[in-house]
């Protein structure tokens, strides 16, 4: 426990919002200095987490690197940050886009750049805290602490319906948070005893754990253990459902998955270039995460009576996203619900409840990131150019782009799962999970499978209508291919394509740790063998908080 | 006849009370208004000293110094806003003056 | 350093076990030249370009021959993990893990045994001289860089597909050459139509690609609940009482995969068929009781199921019936991409597969008997397309569908050594015609069509004459090697019998021979069509110029190999399993194949007749013959002396529906991709625009403006409205307060 592996997880959060402070005194005019300034702290950042990744150690403890301070002792809520595999390499991946999503704007925006750069590293602060906060309180916080810049981001600096877009988003994702605050709240006073009360994630899940077991029983059929339920598993029984569900809408909405996903298309529509990559890198990602870490484990017996519905839910997402697709003629809008039908692969592998499925669902968190993000910027680059979205007025670009094409073509093959690249990885082991899962029927994995069909067909026709046949517009042939900027920001992504593809061991033995207690805890219950150690949480205790001050003598506090 | 005895007070100490408020919601006069928010303060007054008489105790009068104190004070503040009103849209009805409307 | 050592003396380099360590190498090279090539292509020139493609493909095939040699030596063996057991004339090379999560796990892994070696060396040979051929093709295509880069990439990932050791690394030169053949295709991407043949291509083959996804994740199942039986029942626990050999088994499932080849051949080892007697434990009649998907279902059913999902796939790389739509249209590449794809190997790639994994194929009669009907339908169906087609590729196209599922028919009925040698001489002799093609028109001014050439024979004499040798191999004329590929795949559909299913053998062969005689026909009415006769009066070019000497090389060097091929298919000539003489071919693969005879024999799941193969010849040359008469007698003789005259009805009728290629695609069109995007644009302006943004999302916004609208009239701006509802309030509260509160 140096103060190295106490800070850093701190440092690594707050780092872009000390830099964000630092912005906010430099004067309005001077926008390369703006520019240069957030590239080299969100660079900083990008090297804080890998050192972070680097200190995480794939045979330790499930929590490392934690740092716990109480806050407001009253209501038991205290600053605990920590992460597991997953959260740490979700964290590596909000430092690798940090930097190039600066790049990408570099040239594109150029009014009030300030407040966009001071977004942008408030963004950044905002999601790592979000995936390393290991309180409910905190969590909430930088959930909705991602909101505003967001909102800001989309609506200052986006397209022509850019304020709709905004408001749709933060409405949205508002509403369903809002009932995720209830839902903390009343595990707060329902599962905990008076006196000790605390918003801490080891707290609400240990609280839990014993109830859940006792109601699991009792679903499983034993008649008798109903009868000997304690009165939280009874509460449980009850009310377990509606958390759950205040819990899952929250992240379903996030993730997207249908029927919530229409917010989606909207917001990365009238986004910017760095909101998009934001927007389809990271923030997609909490609503994965919390059902990892959140919603599942919490209350793993609604979430198995409400695993079909849900996994039936995922499967539409995959097939309806990709057959919105074929409908689209918005080119960002078609990313956008190709972004849904990946992200229901995700959803499928942790429905799933097989190491597999639930392995590639954290890797394919990971790839979407990389690739989709990639989508964006590729098509920022050639947005710039052309300011329209149209599929119409695209039309053999490869002619006059011809590198932009070749990677464009690349990261095409990472989305659609072509072997060697990293999506195959991620969809893989979802499929193959889906199909050993014992609680999934195989039709829903047979159907998921089709998804790689109609990958293919709406990615190639996209990449088609783009980049292949005659050169019909006349502004199409005037267009510079890439140059030495916009290069050294697309080749990070072709590149990690390729090598999460083919060597994607380091960061699944990360992953590893956390599929393999996430599995333990949302298997709670069923005739699986489990061990103990998984299933508990164990964090850093509270450091005893500082003796109150006594009161001097004679106060006029009377009783 | 018992003499004047603490309901008697209190009687006409609700007799001005009701006065005032059916001024302050009927009156179209902003002054007339002013005029019987004090008539209600002198309401309350009354209704405090009666009742530090009644029950003797020593310092049941304070409150209604500090009510005068307090009604001094908001009846400078509050009739150099209606000045300003009046200057600003040259009526004192209260009807017209409602831009707070949605 | 191979300067210093003499690699036949040296102690390290004389023995040829371990090549197995370069085994990478033979894929790295093509890779490194495809980036090479694709970055620097530009900046190198063209004649540096050329060499280096070239060069690399070479070196791998100079290494794969130096493989040949170790597979041919007594001595190459690797310690297979899954038994225990030595597995001789074959190189193994494991690279390390590349994923894996729970109990799944997929290595990079090489191995080479003989069928891999054959493989090794049609692809590297063939290909390094389509390369060359190329670099004459394209002279004048300024997009060389890309050209040469694909085309590399291609030879690494078919190579990739040859050498793994387990079905995953398989997927990827599997999808591997599919991406490259839709780069390919698609090369002239200006042309829309070339570049939507790509897409096609990629399409068709990803519906494959999804059944043998499907068909991997059940074979997972499989060694899983066959592993978890024998832990857990008695009766499975019986499989396993060889205990050493056991433990290496259920040791290598977890390290190397559940998909690695020597652990499928462990399995099928240890689950013989129900029909196996005085077998204890389980077989593939046992119903699986583990709990999951398969629960309920027996172990031969599933591998059934497996190997028909696995057929798709094939069907879908292998351009049978019926994902076969796809390589007509991707004549639109250039030639040498349709000769070294769409010929020789990728197209191969489903037969590879199903001889790698020919030991599962034998355990399941009824897959057997679709693969070898399937094949057989194409053939025929193929075939009668062919007859009414008029671009010279597109012939040559469905010739190869048609040959493919010759090859097919050999691996359904067992005669996989036969399948493997009629894919070898195939990708000799349909090379050498595609190239030929190619040499047509680039001296013909891009000229395809075949009834606006003619009389080349005169004009172009090395294109003819490799051209004349490769139809007469094609057709099946002694002494080339189509011939004894053919008859042999032929001869083994007569003699074998399928259990459960006696019909199919017979069948095949009478619909293979009159493949045999649609196929004399039609490429001989395609030869006498280009080559014989006048020059057609509405050619492109008045005079057809002979190609340079880069492309008549290649030409005749393929046409003397589909001559000399013929040395591997000649029968009874070397010993055999069994000790009795078989054919070259036959010898060479029976250690990589030896398992699934094995299984055939001792299982009776195929049953050969043994009977001597001459009748059979000399009934096959007879049908070749008649073919290639007829077609010459009606293109030479009779339609000329009918010039100007309608054909017959019957004819003409047959003729429009084979130009039409009988409407398959039109049908696709009709009943899958017209209502798919019906269904999607439909859904989008009624789900989601409709439904859920405007009246859910839409729906709420307008309720909740409604509601402030009518809640705003509250708001009036007037001080003594707000008074009095102060006013009402409390008085309400104090009322409360009296009554309730302080009963």
């Amino acid at each position: 426990m140096t103060t190295l592996t106490t800070w850093i997880v701190t440092a690594t959060i707050f780092q872009p919002l000390i830099s964000g402070a630092i912005i906010a005194a430099l004067p309005q005019t001077e926008k390369r200095l703006v520019r240069g300034w957030t590239f080299l702290s969100m660079l900083f950042n990008f090297g804080l987490t890998v050192l972070l990744y680097a200190l995480f150690d794939p045979k330790g403890p499930e929590f490392q690197l934690e740092h716990r301070v109480p806050w407001i002792v009253d209501l038991g809520i205290s600053y605990h940050v920590g992460v597991d595999g997953l959260a740490v390499s979700l964290m590596l991946l909000t430092g690798f886009l940090g930097p190039l999503v600066v790049l990408s704007s570099w040239s594109f925006i150029e009014s009030r750049v300030k407040s966009f750069h001071l977004a942008l590293l408030l963004i950044q602060s905002a999601m790592l805290g979000a995936f390393a906060s290991l309180d409910l309180i905190l969590f909430y916080v930088f959930f909705e602490g991602m909101l505003i810049p967001m909102y800001f981001l989309i609506g200052m600096w986006g397209s022509e319906k850019r304020i709709q877009a905004a408001m749709k988003f933060f409405l949205y994702t508002l509403a369903g948070s809002l009932l995720m605050l209830v839902a903390i709240l009343a595990v707060y006073f329902l599962a905990q005893p008076a006196g000790s009360r605390s918003f801490d994630y080891a707290a609400f899940y240990n609280s839990l754990s014993g109830a859940n077991r006792e109601l699991a029983a009792c679903v499983a059929g034993k008649a008798a253990s109903c009868a000997a339920m304690s009165p939280l598993a009874q509460a449980l029984g009850v009310y377990g459902p509606w958390m759950y569900l205040a819990f899952a809408v929250a992240f379903a909405i996030k993730v997207p998955m249908f029927p919530v996903h229409t917010w989606l298309p909207d917001a990365h529509t009238e986004a910017p270039v760095a909101g998009s990559i934001i927007l389809a890198g990271v923030l997609l990602k909490m609503g994965t995460f919390g059902f990892w870490r959140y919603a599942i484990p919490l209350f793993p017996v609604a979430a198995q009576q409400m695993r079909i519905p849900f996994a039936v839910l995922a499967v539409v997402g995959i097939v309806y996203g990709a057959m919105m697709c074929l409908a689209q003629s918005d080119v960002k809008r078609l990313i956008a619900y190709s972004s849904v039908s990946h992200l229901g692969f995700c959803m499928l592998g942790i429905f799933a409840l097989t190491a597999e499925g639930a392995s590639g669902s954290a890797y394919q968190m990971l790839n979407h990131g990389v690739s989709t993000g990639a989508l964006f910027l590729l098509f920022g680059w050639i947005y710039e150019r052309r300011h329209t979205r149209n599929l119409i007025d695209f039309g053999g670009i490869a002619r006059s782009m011809p590198i932009f094409a070749a990677f464009f073509l690349i990261i095409t093959f990472s989305s659609i799962a072509v072997p060697g690249t990293n999506g195959f990885i991620g969809e893989f082991l979802v499929l193959l999970g889906t199909f050993k899962s014992t609680k999934l029927p195989m039709w829903l994995a047979v159907l998921a499978s089709t998804g790689v069909i109609l990958g293919a067909s709406y990615m190639l026709w996209m990449v088609q209508r783009v980049f292949f046949g005659p050169l019909v517009q006349v502004e199409n042939a005037r267009l510079r291919d890439l140059n030495g900027r916009e290069l050294a920001t697309s080749l990070p992504f072709v590149v990690m394509a390729l090598v999460m593809g083919l060597l994607p061991g380091p960061f699944l033995d990360r992953l590893e740790t956390s599929t393999r207690r996430y599995l333990a805890r949302a298997q709670v219950g069923l005739d699986v063998q489990q061990r103990d150690e998984d299933t508990r949480v164990t964090v850093l205790p509270l450091s005893s908080p500082p003796p109150v001050a006594a009161l001097p003598a004679g106060s006029s506090a009377q009783r | 006849m018992d003499g004047i005895t603490l309901q008697h007070y209190l009687f006409l100490a609700a007799l001005l009370f009701s006065l005032g408020v059916f001024g302050v919601l009927v009156r179209r006069n902003a002054l007339v208004v002013f005029m019987c928010v004090e008539l209600m303060l002198n309401a309350s007054n009354l209704t405090f000293l009666a009742f530090a008489r009644d029950s003797g105790v020593d310092v049941g009068h304070l409150p209604a110094l500090f009510v005068i104190a307090v009604a001094a004070a908001e009846a400078a503040i509050g009739l150099a806003i209606i000045i300003a009103v009046f200057r600003s849209r040259g009526t004192l009805n209260v009807d017209d003056i409602r831009t707070m409307r949605l | 350093m191979l300067a210093i050592v003499n690699p036949f003396t040296d102690p390290y380099w004389g023995n040829p076990e371990n090549l197995a360590n370069l085994l990478w190498v033979i894929v790295a090279l093509p890779l490194l030249g495809a980036l090479v090539c694709g970055v620097l292509g530009k900046f190198m020139g063209r004649a540096n370009t050329n060499f280096v493609a070239c060069f690399t493909v070479f070196s791998s095939f100079v290494l794969s021959c130096l493989t040949v040699w170790a597979v041919g030596a007594q001595s190459t063996q690797f310690i297979s993990p899954a038994s225990g057991v030595p597995v001789r004339w074959a190189l193994w090379l494991d690279l390390g893990r590349w994923f894996s999560a729970g109990d799944f796990s997929a290595h990079y892994g090489f191995l080479v045994d003989r069928l891999t070696a054959a493989m090794l060396m049609v692809i590297t040979g063939v290909g390094f001289l389509i390369h060359l051929y190329s670099t004459e093709y394209m002279e004048h295509d300024d997009g060389y860089p890309r050209y040469f880069a694909y085309l590399n990439l291609f030879v690494a990932m078919m190579l990739t597909l040859v050498m793994a050791d387990n079905l995953v690394l398989l997927f990827v030169g599997w999808e591997g050459v599919g991406l490259c053949s839709y780069l390919l295709i698609g090369y002239w991407y200006r042309d829309t139509e070339k570049a939507w043949a790509g897409r096609k291509a990629f399409i068709t083959n990803r519906i494959g690609d999804f059944a043998f996804l499907i068909g991997m994740f059940l074979l997972v199942l499989l060694v899983g609940a066959t592993e978890q039986m024998g832990r857990e029942t008695a009766l499975g626990r019986s499989n396993f009482t060889d205990i050493g050999r056991a433990r290496a088994w259920v040791t290598t499932v977890h390290d190397q995969g559940p998909l690695n080849v020597e652990v499928l051949r462990e399995w099928a080892l240890r689950m013989p068929p129900e029909t196996a007697k005085g077998r204890p434990g389980m077989n593939l009649g046992t119903t699986i009781s583990t709990e999951g998907p398969l629960k309920g279902k027996t172990f031969g059913n599933v591998l059934t199921a497996v190997l028909l999902l696995l057929l798709l796939g094939a069907a879908g790389k292998s351009a049978q019936i019926p994902l076969y739509v796809w390589l007509p249209d991707a004549m639109a590449g250039p030639t040498p991409v349709s000769a070294l794809i769409h010929a020789a190997t990728m197209v191969t790639a489903g037969v590879y597969l199903f001889c790698r994994l020919s030991f599962l194929l034998v355990l399941s009669p009824t897959a057997m008997a679709w693969v070898a009907m399937i094949g057989a339908a194409t053939a025929i169906w193929a075939a009668l397309i062919a007859f009414a087609q008029n671009d010279i590729k597109k012939v040559l196209a469905y010739s190869t569908v048609s040959q493919l599922g010759f090859m097919f028919m050999g691996v359904g009925v067992g005669v996989f050594w036969a399948a493997t040698l009629h894919l070898v001489t195939h990708a000799c002799f349909k090379a050498c015609l595609f190239l030929g093609a190619g040499s047509v028109m680039h001296g013909n001014g891009d000229e395809t069509d075949i009834t606006r050439l003619g009389g080349l024979r005169k004009e172009m004499p090395w294109t003819w004459a490799t051209f004349a040798i490769a139809t007469l191999a094609i057709t099946g004329i002694v002494p080339l090697s189509g011939f004894f590929s053919k008859d042999a795949i032929l001869h083994g559909a007569h003699t074998t019998e399928l259990a459960g299913y006696p019909w199919v053998g017979h069948t095949v062969y009478w619909l293979g021979l009159f493949g045999a005689l649609c196929t004399a026909f039609y490429m001989t009415r395609l030869y006498a069509l280009t080559f014989e006769g006048k020059r057609a009066a509405d050619a492109r070019t008045p005079h057809a110029h002979e190609s340079g000497f880069r492309m008549v090389f290649v030409l005749v060097c393929l046409a003397f190999l589909s001559v000399v091929g013929v040395v591997w298919g000649l029968p009874e000539l070397v010993p055999g399993p069994g000790g009795r003489k078989v054919a070259v071919m036959e010898g060479y693969l029976a250690p990589a194949l030896n398992l699934a005879d094995r299984f055939a024999s001792i299982y009776e799941t195929v049953k050969h007749v043994e009977s001597p193969p001459w009748l059979g010849y000399a009934i096959a040359w007879a049908v070749a013959l008649v073919g290639g008469a007829a077609a010459w007698l009606v293109y030479r003789w009779w339609l000329p002396a009918r010039a100007g005259k309608p054909l017959p009805a019957p004819i003409a009728l047959f003729w429009r529906w084979a130009r039409a290629k009988f409407y398959v695609d039109e049908l696709y069109d009709l009943l899958i991709l017209r209502p798919f995007t019906v269904l999607s644009k439909g859904l989008f302006k009624i789900v989601d625009a409709g439904l859920i943004d405007g009246v859910a999302v839409g729906g709420t916004a307008a309720v909740l403006r409604r509601l402030g609208g009518w809640l705003r009239y509250t708001q009036t701006g007037n001080t003594q409205n707000y008074a009095t509802v102060m006013a009402l309030g409390l008085l309400f509260s104090i009322g409360v307060v009296l009554t309730w509160v302080l009963r």
